[in-house]
């Protein structure tokens, strides 16, 4: 297992890479550029913007410095909008917020989801099913983008429960409704697809087997059923999780959070290529991080992927 | 003595398209230390029997009359009671060793919680007793394979694991559901043998479902022939062999191979299987039967007294 997981260390550096350049081409074949304005800059000016921030130089030179300073000093360059910040410092600020409230919101996502829909499939065709499959299709047409405004609404604005948005260092009264309005349309997929895929389980020859050698249902369900009925949610949570904890674009907006989210609009807007490839290849990382750790929780459960490693 | 008496049992099934009627007014009893065949085509409500002794029945099942064991309806007992008969006094073999196996757990992990749950054994008592029990099925290696996984088996070998299983706790009765069927033909011999030794040696009783007359003949002493959810011939198995007195059961021996005379063409019953959607008013078989008259039509045959019980209008002497 320990050698599966060097081997498929060693396997994504070069994506890594491969993906870095590919990024960083991309980038600089859209026209336009950080410093095109409207209004263009005086030449001398110019040449001088350019010569701080090596765009003088020819392409490969460029690719080579970045390249470089990734990988000696773990350096991704200075912004080439905001004067005299990192791209480091960006993710560094930006970074923990979307981490936090990213996080809560998966725990939020499995923490109801996976009960909610353990529950339908024991009552299943039942009032409770009914009930629980009515919320997570309710949930599921208010995109967050929706349920936002509704929940500032209510909990602000009507009832004065929780602030409408801000951080404040990630107290949990600011955490809370980015948390759940990024989470809920996940939390009802998650319910839907455990409900399936533990009916599925139920009906499997080996729980009928547990049932015979005279266990109490709940063991059943719990020894013999749990593990494999949750295989679909933990593949479906993996690029889940990435996207939140990497932040949304909207929540990030929409609540003022700050978190990376506010960092890749802003980069966009400003060409801001240091910034951009930098998210990149952040997201890039976490989701291959991601799927390795979704591979490794398979091959835990399953003895016979554990076997094929 | 008798150990389980099956009283009247119905079992239909309710479904979109209406009830499913699988199992009709069914009646047996089984000694102690009797190996009773049941005997009958796929779908002549075989396993179903077999489910509702151990309240294993699917969810969309209704169930009547009665089943007694040691003074209790086992149709009646809650889930907690049930509990602590199944595996422990009444175990049961699967038909399909590979999805009757949690594949997620080790072999002795699956053996050991019916240990723990029912004689209360952990540690090194309960690996003594499953090593022993994987012993006598004949698992070659059996101590180093105690961690192994189900997937690590071959087919054989996981109903070896089964049946072992179904022994842990010396059960009175085991329900060995077509326990070769999945298995080639070489291997089905082997576990039959199995079976039997164990059998001497435990003092079980065995209800054998089958779908294959060439296996009963060997191993059981008693044999009950199914069909269309409704018993056919009760009898002791030499006279169900030398004298079958039931056209459905003279059927099923025609489509026997002979090994006396393997040049003897086989015959299968022509005809299609009851309909089973509609309660049973007349005998389940007579639209197949050979020698069925009008009256078969009518009539829904009883069962005739012991020793050699028989569901027939007509008289042994007149059947082709
Ligand atoms: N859950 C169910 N719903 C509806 N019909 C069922 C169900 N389970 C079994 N049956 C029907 O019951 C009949 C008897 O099945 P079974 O006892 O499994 O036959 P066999 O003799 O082959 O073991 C079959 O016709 C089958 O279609
Ligand atoms: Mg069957």
């Amino acid at each position: 297992m320990l050698n599966y997981t060097l081997r498929r260390l060693m396997a994504v550096i070069p994506t890594i890479l491969i993906l870095i350049v590919f990024c960083f081409f991309l980038m600089r074949l859209a026209p336009g550029g950080p410093f095109t304005s409207e209004r263009p800059l005086p030449p001398a000016v110019m040449k001088n913007v350019l010569e701080r921030y090596g765009l003088d130089e020819p392409l490969y030179v460029q690719l080579w410095t970045y390249l470089k300073n990734i990988i000696l000093h773990f350096d991704f360059g200075p912004s080439f909008s905001q004067k005299d910040r990192t791209v480091n410092d960006l993710i560094a600020q930006g970074f923990p917020v979307t981490l936090t409230y990213g996080f809560f919101s998966a725990l939020f996502v499995l923490a109801l989801g996976v009960p909610l829909g353990v529950i339908a499939a024991l009552r299943h065709n039942s009032f409770w099913d009914y009930v629980m499959t009515g919320l997570a299709i309710f949930s599921q047409i208010f995109p967050n983008f929706v349920l936002a405004p509704i929940m500032v609404l209510l909990f602000t604005l009507s009832w004065g429960l929780l602030p409408g948005g801000g951080w404040n260092g990630g107290q949990w009264p600011y955490v809370i409704m980015p948390a759940v309005a990024l989470g809920t349309s996940y939390m009802a997929s998650v319910a839907r697809l455990t409900r399936g895929s533990l009916l599925e389980t139920l009906s499997a020859g080996y729980i009928r087997t547990a049932r015979a050698k005279g266990l109490p249902e709940r063991t059943v369900l719990i020894r013999h059923a749990l593990k494999p009925a949750l295989l679909p949610v933990i593949s479906y949570m993996g690029p889940v999780f990435v996207y939140m904890i990497t932040g949304s674009v909207f929540i990030d907006i929409f609540f003022s959070t700050g978190g990376i989210g506010q960092n890749f609009i802003d980069a966009a807007y400003t060409r801001d290529y240091a910034v951009i490839l930098g998210l990149a290849i952040l997201y890039s990382v976490l989701t291959f991080a991601l799927l390795l750790i979704v591979d490794l929780i398979y091959a835990w459960i399953d003895p016979k992927i554990r076997s094929g490693l | 003595m008798t150990l389980l008496s099956v009283q009247d049992l119905s079992i239909r099934f309710r479904t979109p398209d209406g009830y499913v009627h699988a199992v009709n007014n069914v009646s047996f009893d089984i000694e102690e230390g009797e190996k009773l065949a049941v005997v009958g085509e796929s779908g002549s409500g075989k396993s179903q029997i077999a489910l509702a002794i151990l309240g294993l029945l699917a969810n969309n099942a209704e169930a009547s009359g009665r089943i007694l064991y040691k003074g209790q309806n086992l149709l009646d007992l809650p889930r907690r009671e049930m509990n602590k008969i199944r595996a422990k006094e009444i175990s049961i073999i699967f038909q399909d060793p590979m999805s009757s196996l949690n594949p997620y757990m080790t072999v002795e992990r699956q053996l050991n919680e019916i240990l723990e749950l029912h004689e209360g054994l952990r540690g090194r008592a309960a690996r003594s007793r499953v090593l022993e029990v994987m012993e006598a099925v004949q698992i070659p290696d059996a101590k180093n394979r105690l961690k192994s996984y189900p997937h690590e088996f071959s087919g054989g070998m996981r109903q070896r694991i089964v049946i072992a299983m179904a022994l842990l706790c010396r059960p009175k009765l085991i329900l060995a559901d077509e326990p070769t069927t999945a298995l080639d033909v070489t291997v089905q011999a082997q576990i039959m043998h199995l079976l039997e030794d164990i059998q001497k040696e435990y003092g079980s009783s065995i209800m054998l479902i089958t779908h294959d007359l060439g296996v009963v003949a060997g191993f059981c002493n008693e044999t009950l022939v199914l069909y269309g959810g409704r018993v056919m011939e009760r009898a002791g198995t030499a006279a169900i062999f030398a004298a079958p007195a039931h056209p459905y059961t003279r059927g099923l021996m025609r489509a026997v191979p002979n090994i006396h005379d393997p040049s003897a063409t086989l015959q299968s019953i022509p005809g299609q299987p009851p309909n089973q959607t509609r309660p049973l008013v007349h005998c389940p078989f007579a639209g197949r039967c050979g020698d069925s008259l009008e009256a078969c039509f009518d009539i829904l045959p009883e069962l005739s007294p012991a020793p050699h019980q028989r569901a027939c209008i007509r008289a042994v002497e007149e059947l082709t």
